[in-house]
């Protein structure tokens, strides 16, 4: 039972690492940019949740409507300047690193390193929970990350799969000069993509506040977790993403309880060195974007 | 600069700066100034030994504090917690390090498919596995960290700050001497080919997994010997510390903006980015300091995507210049302590090359090609072009087998790409080898030159046995092949490009007989006029005419060319038929991936046709290509 | 496009010039030379948090000193500089203060490793180093560095003692517990022991009959609570006791209770002590430790100017946008190095690091928080310690033990 219950935790949690992560994916599998300044925005959406839900009593779910657009914009600003200096591939992640520290110091100059978080009375989701029934419980703030994840990647993936836009992704990530033949405009694709995975960054920095304490150094150890899912969910592979945070959270979860703690991190890079070896694509390849 | 000057430099730029430390005091040199130093010296050994790897071969890594910590621990378990000398600690760092290395190569190198960002990814779990298992064993850490005690050391060492220097100095040495070494040599030649085009480099001759193994393991070795006096240095080991991403992003962020295809950019990046810290750290600007560096970072990377290295050399003695007047001038009118003084020495020196690169573009040192591209008119008018090469065992061909392929089947997954394949090639032929698209014509060139192996089936070139060996190998075995899509060395000239495959060759030279003898092969494909310039300088054309002269001048038995002539008008084809007579004169026998009708007459001594894996039809042109079967094969896909 | 970033790029250059211009003014003032003390602190990265605690305590302590008179006759200026907790930093600020800026007097900066750097090098030079939160007294082998928090020469022994003395008073003693431990350095030590010394909480807890229930390490870094949330509420324990840092607690608790799941006793051993407090009616009843907190019975005990103190520190910490504005156990600890720093100074009647850690071994020195500190080199200069319990009551940390020390009782936990 508490194996049982340690899957569906983890699960959820996952659902977490792949909202992280599928704004991430697919940048860098369409536009070819590994733009470390995604974990810059998520941390900044965190905040500016917690600051409307302490300063102006937002509820913390409704602060998504107003950083969402927000960050929609930055993100789309982000990838105009990369496209307009024609940055890709290892320098794009130099200079997004670049950016990211500079995020992470705006943060620190406006809300203190100390660690914030939003206040019990203001925040119901942190304690809250879903019963099961057999003694199985879903935590209330993973279980929102995990619903979001898949509305998201759901929503994505739909987008993708039917609309003209989504279809000229694919085709771009594909060949860029064929689907420039085909009038697709990668300017215009690209802005659009980037401001969409601001949006997402937005939500996830939502749900990483409802639940935990935030610091300005916090970025940084996302990065781990973070670009397993990506790499293991294939890049620019939208179900893989959520599927590979699925799976990263329960073997989490599954080897701390049934080992211990201390070795999970052991055992889940050493996991994902063995996917990496065994199949480099990514565990779930469709092939290019999905 | 020869490798043996540069070693000599070297030596003697250490040998001054050891004495101007040892006797700082008299000279009045601040203590400080050698704090510092302790530190650049460690970051220059850091980013060199990252940059052997990932800088010269291309295969960015994000795991260097893997080797950091290997060796941090080494020093930590050894020195800190079992009483063993400092200075056995040390090598002890770096043969773990090498270990750790040798370790990861083995295993990251095998598949192909562990390229550019799956690789860095690969690299970079490695430092979280071992922190974790450092976490867990109590015998190393636990968690609990462990101190270094002061060591002791000679009187004739002032303090522990010099002996930190001397130290870091040695290793330091140790890096930059090692980098300057494999830079001007063969082998680095090899490192920066694979950088450039693994596969071509590989075909050539270059034995590029071997090569790889020597940089991993070179790096690995010098960051553990580092690791292990950045232990001492801190007095105080634990897992976060070393294990942590601030020493992988930091050693990237120094090579990059340094510069990465030479030795000296991660010299010059270091040096850079510590004083800078260091000054930001000086002044109380903390709430700037990151904005800054991050700025810079993105700045640099913008401005000089190649590094400060390819800059500072266009325009050497200005940026001297600048630094020196700038520093002298900052630190005579006293205002400025001696370190901002530097700091401001160096950001001037690289801003002005920046800016000068900027503002006067020079056009590349190459002779700009003069020639409208390849006319076939006038190859016989150019003054005195080198002889072509004529290799020694020019006979009347004597019709032996020099390729014989049997029943070789290639399986992708579920696709059978080709199907009980069996073909002969026998010296002096020229074969052209047709089918539609998908029949497996580029499939069956891959099998011959190494880069893949059949599923069943052999393959035997001029009487060895291929299947199973590694591809550089199989070159020099003599064959030869040249890609569809060019795939030229971008950093090197054509010259140099061409000098590659007779430096990897069958058989060997120095750079500068390979020189030579590619200025010949150049000829050969009319080529010699652009010796001097970067292949991207090239049309698409002349491309392909590289791709030839490389593959020639391995001087192979069997010339493989893979659709050699796509993308090209009429009178370039005219010109590259030439150019293939020509190569076919020299005695090399050709197997021509083609489908141009004409072409095909013109040179094919027999014809295969592949059609879905499948061999269909063998023989004389004229005949092949009317047969119904063919005719089929090519248009019967057309729907109804 | 690029232009204009060039152009960019030069401005900063500029600017950043400027900036140096501004704080390279030359010492030459008029009159008596100001004692210049130097060190860093982590106010960016990790350690910040608790950093900027540091920085306010000693900003206040300076303008305290200078408004009196002085050390000496002559003012301090305190340099001290961002580490940005990279412990690699430490050591080089360090030397940069002492033998570029040649700075009079060093102090500490936070955090244990950071100290041990620091140390090393202060040991290097022959200086005195007053510090602030190191506890991990075996390694902190200097012969003159003075902690200004002390738990005694073995913490790993005390704190569980107190700790089970403590629960022991209640009318119904903790009998099953379960152990989470944080596997770094202070917070390990406390579980573990060190070396060859194995005291800690578990051999403790054995020796005392309880029954131990849950055991388990984590790394640092984990992000993932449920499952150790799930073996405790599984095996539904007395008491918590949770050794670790920063959130830890926190992330704990709340893990449980979305578990449906809340302890009867938990015991945080360092955390950040205002987030536990935001968790509102889910931390009642939390305990620590602490060498000092705010309540009125206790600094009415301490006296002097304790009150002013404290007051200073709300309103300083307050304008800096601290979260918890409250002077408590971090900033008490930052002042005892501090007054130990001054005392040393005073005591030897000039700026002679030799002459001032022989004062400090023979006479010690007097403290407003912790009263008069002896340091005895046996013991690694760890004063017999002052701490106590804490506890979280009415949404405030009380401290409740040892008696004499406490400003109200040890609640048990509400009948269940």
């Amino acid at each position: 039972m508490i194996t049982v219950q340690a899957a569906l935790a983890g699960a959820l949690i996952g659902g977490l690492y792949a909202l992280m992560a599928a704004g991430l994916s697919v940048t860098w599998g369409v536009l070819r940019v590994i733009n470390l300044a995604h974990f810059g925005l998520i941390l900044v959406g965190a905040y500016l949740t917690y600051q409307l839900v302490s300063a102006w009593g937002f509820d913390p779910l409704v602060t998504v409507v107003v950083t969402a657009p927000l960050l929609f914009v930055a993100g789309a600003a982000l990838q105009w300047v990369y496209d307009r200096l024609n940055i890709v591939e290892f320098n794009s992640l130099l200079v997004s690193f670049g950016l990211l520290m500079i995020a992470i110091q705006v943060a620190t100059n406006v809300w203190t390193a100390d660690f914030r978080r939003m206040a019990a009375r203001d925040n119901a989701y942190a304690t809250g929970s879903v019963e099961l029934g057999g003694g199985l419980v879903l935590p209330t703030t993973t279980l929102l990350a995990f619903t979001f994840a898949v509305l998201i990647v759901g929503g994505g993936h739909v987008v993708l799969r039917t609309t003209f836009l989504g279809r000229g992704m694919r085709a771009f990530a594909q060949d860029r000069t064929v689907a420039a033949a085909f009038g697709i405009d990668h300017r215009r694709l690209g802005l659009v993509l980037g401001g969409v995975a601001g949006a997402s960054a937005a939500v996830a920095g939502m749900i990483f506040a409802l639940g935990n304490s935030l610091t300005p150094a916090t970025a940084y150890e996302w990065f781990g977790t973070v670009f397993a899912v990506v790499i293991l969910g294939g890049v620019g592979n939208l179900l893989g993403t959520l599927l590979a945070g699925v799976g990263v959270g329960v073997l989490s979860g599954l080897v701390s309880v049934i080992w211990s703690p201390s070795t999970e991190p052991f055992a889940l890079f050493l996991a994902i060195i063995l996917a990496l070896l065994l199949r480099p694509q990514g565990l779930f390849r469709r092939g290019g974007v999905a | 600069m020869t490798v043996r000057t540069g070693l000599i430099g070297l030596a003697g730029a250490a040998a001054v700066l050891a004495v101007l430390v040892q006797f700082n005091a008299a000279l009045g040199l601040p203590a400080y100034l050698i704090v510092l130093m302790v530190t650049i010296l460690f970051w220059i050994a850091q980013a060199t030994s990252w940059n052997l790897l990932s800088g010269f071969a291309g295969y960015f890594s994000f795991g260097q504090g893997a080797y950091v910590g290997v060796g941090a621990y080494s020093m930590a378990v050894l020195t800190g917690r079992n009483d063993v000398n400092f200075l056995i600690s040390i090598p002890v760092g770096g043969l773990l390090g090498g270990l750790l290395a040798l370790g990861v190569g083995a295993v990251a190198f095998r598949l192909r498919s562990l390229r550019g960002e799956i690789f860095a990814l690969l690299t970079l779990a490695v430092p979280f596995i071992l922190a974790a298992y450092a976490r867990i064993t109590h015998s190393i850490d636990g968690g609990q960290g462990t101190t270094i005690p002061l060591p002791g050391f000679p009187s004739w060492i002032a303090d522990f700050q010099h002996l930190l220097f001397f130290l870091e100095l040695a290793v330091a040495v140790v890096a930059v001497g090692v980098a300057l070494a494999v830079h001007g040599s063969r082998f680095g030649r090899g490192l920066a080919a694979v950088h450039d085009a693994e596969d071509a480099a590989e075909v050539l001759g270059v034995p590029t997994f071997r090569y790889k193994m020597l940089a991993i393991v070179l790096g690995g070795a010098i960051g553990g010997m580092s690791g292990a006096l950045y232990a001492l240095q801190t007095g105080f080991v634990t897992v976060e510390n070393v294990f942590g991403l601030t020493i992988p992003l930091f050693v990237i962020v120094m090579s990059v903006l340094g510069g990465r295809r030479h030795w000296l950019g991660p010299v010059i990046g270091a040096a850079l980015i510590v004083v800078l810290e260091d000054r930001l750290a000086a002044f109380g600007l903390e709430s700037w300091s990151s904005i800054i560096l991050g700025a810079l970072l993105a700045g640099l990377v913008v401005l000089a995507p190649e590094g400060l290295y390819q800059r500072l050399r266009t325009h050497p003695w200005i940026a001297l210049t600048t630094f020196a007047v700038v520093l002298v001038g900052l630190s005579i009118t006293g205002y400025w302590a001696e370190v901002d003084a530097i700091l401001y020495a160096m950001l001037s020196a690289a801003v002005v090359a920046i800016v000068l690169d900027r503002f006067h573009r020079k056009p590349p040192k190459a002779a700009p090609p003069k020639a409208a591209p390849s006319k076939a008119a006038a190859p016989g008018e150019e003054a005195e072009p080198p002889e072509p090469l004529i290799p020694a065992q020019i006979a009347e061909p004597d019709g032996r087998v020099l390729v014989s392929c049997r029943d070789v089947v290639r399986d992708f997954g579920g696709v059978r790409a080709l199907d009980k394949v069996s073909l002969e090639v026998s010296e002096g032929e020229i074969v052209g080898l047709v089918g539609p698209n998908g029949s497996g014509k580029t499939t069956l060139v891959n099998l011959l030159s190494g880069a893949l192996a059949p599923t069943a089936g052999t393959i035997a070139i001029g009487g060895q046995q291929i299947a199973g060996m590694a591809a550089h190998r199989v070159a020099h075995t003599g064959v030869a092949r040249t890609y569809q899509i060019p795939k030229p060395f971008a950093s090197m000239s054509v010259r140099d490009n061409v000098a590659m495959a007779v430096m990897f060759g069958r058989r060997g030279a120095s750079l500068a007989e390979a020189r030579h003898r590619a200025e010949q092969h150049l000829a050969t494909v009319h080529l010699a006029h652009l010796a001097d310039a970067p292949p991207s300088a090239l049309n698409l054309h002349q491309r392909q005419l590289l791709e030839m002269a490389r593959a020639i001048a391995a001087e192979p038995l069997v010339l493989l060319l893979d659709e050699a002539l796509a993308g090209l008008n009429p009178a370039e084809i005219d010109d590259a038929v030439a150019v293939i007579r020509r190569i076919h004169a020299t005695g090399v026998s050709i197997i021509l991936v083609e489908h141009l009708l004409r072409v095909l007459h013109h040179l094919a001594t027999r014809i295969v046709v592949l059609d879905r894996g499948r061999l269909i039809a063998e023989g004389e042109p004229s005949a092949v290509l009317s047969d119904p079967a063919v005719v089929t094969a090519y248009l019967g896909r057309q729907r109804a | 496009m690029r232009n204009r970033v060039v152009s960019l790029l030069a401005a900063v250059i500029l600017a950043a010039a400027g900036g140096a211009c501004s704080t390279k003014q030359n010492q030459g003032g008029t009159g008596q030379q100001p004692i210049v003390v130097g060190s860093t602190l982590s106010l960016t990265g990790a350690f910040a948090a608790t950093g900027i605690i540091h920085k306010i305590a000693g900003e206040q302590f300076v303008a305290r000193l200078n408004a009196g008179g002085g050390l000496l006759g002559r003012q301090v200026k305190w340099t001290v500089l961002d580490d940005q907790s990279d412990q690699a930093k430490v050591g080089q600020l360090y030397e940069q203060l002492i033998t570029q800026n040649k700075v009079d007097l060093i102090i500490g900066p936070y955090a244990t490793p950071n100290i041990l750097s620091a140390m090393a090098v202060a040991a290097r030079h022959n200086m005195v180093l007053p510090h602030h939160t190191a506890v991990l007294a075996p390694q902190l082998t200097y012969a003159c560095q003075f902690p200004g928090w002390s738990i005694g020469p073995t913490p790993n022994q005390f704190i569980p003692t107190m700790l089970f003395d403590a629960l022991a008073s209640l009318p119904k003693p903790p009998k099953r517990i379960a152990v989470l431990t944080s596997q770094s350095g202070s917070a390990a030590f406390v579980t573990d022991g060190f070396g060859a010394d194995k005291n800690g909480v578990l051999t403790i807890a054995a020796q005392r009959g309880l029954e131990v229930v849950v055991n388990q390490h984590y790394a640092p870094t984990i992000s993932d609570w449920s499952s150790i949330a799930l073996a405790v509420r599984k095996a539904a324990p007395d008491l918590v006791i949770s050794n670790g840092l920063g959130v830890d607690t926190v992330n704990a608790l709340t893990a449980m209770k979305q578990l449906g799941y809340k302890p009867p006793m938990t015991f945080s051993l360092f955390p950040a002590p205002g987030p536990l407090l935001g968790l509102g009616a889910d931390s009642a009843g939390v305990m620590s430790v602490s060498i000092f907190e705010p309540n009125p019975p206790i600094i009415a005990k301490v006296g002097g100017d304790a009150q002013a103190i404290v007051d200073d520190f709300k309103t300083r910490a307050t304008a800096a946008k601290v979260a918890f504005p409250v002077f408590e156990t971090q900033a008490a600890a930052s002042w005892n190095a501090w007054q130990i720093l001054t005392e040393a100074v005073k005591g030897a009647g000039k700026v002679d690091h030799k002459a001032m850690c022989d004062f400090l071994h023979s006479s010690g020195a007097n403290t407003t928080f912790s009263g008069h500190l002896t340091f005895d080199p046996k013991a690694n200069n760890f004063w017999p310690t002052t701490l106590g319990l804490k506890q979280i009551q009415n949404g405030e940390w009380v401290m409740v033990w040892p008696a004499d020390r406490a400003a109200a009782q040890l609640q048990a936990p509400a009948a269940s």
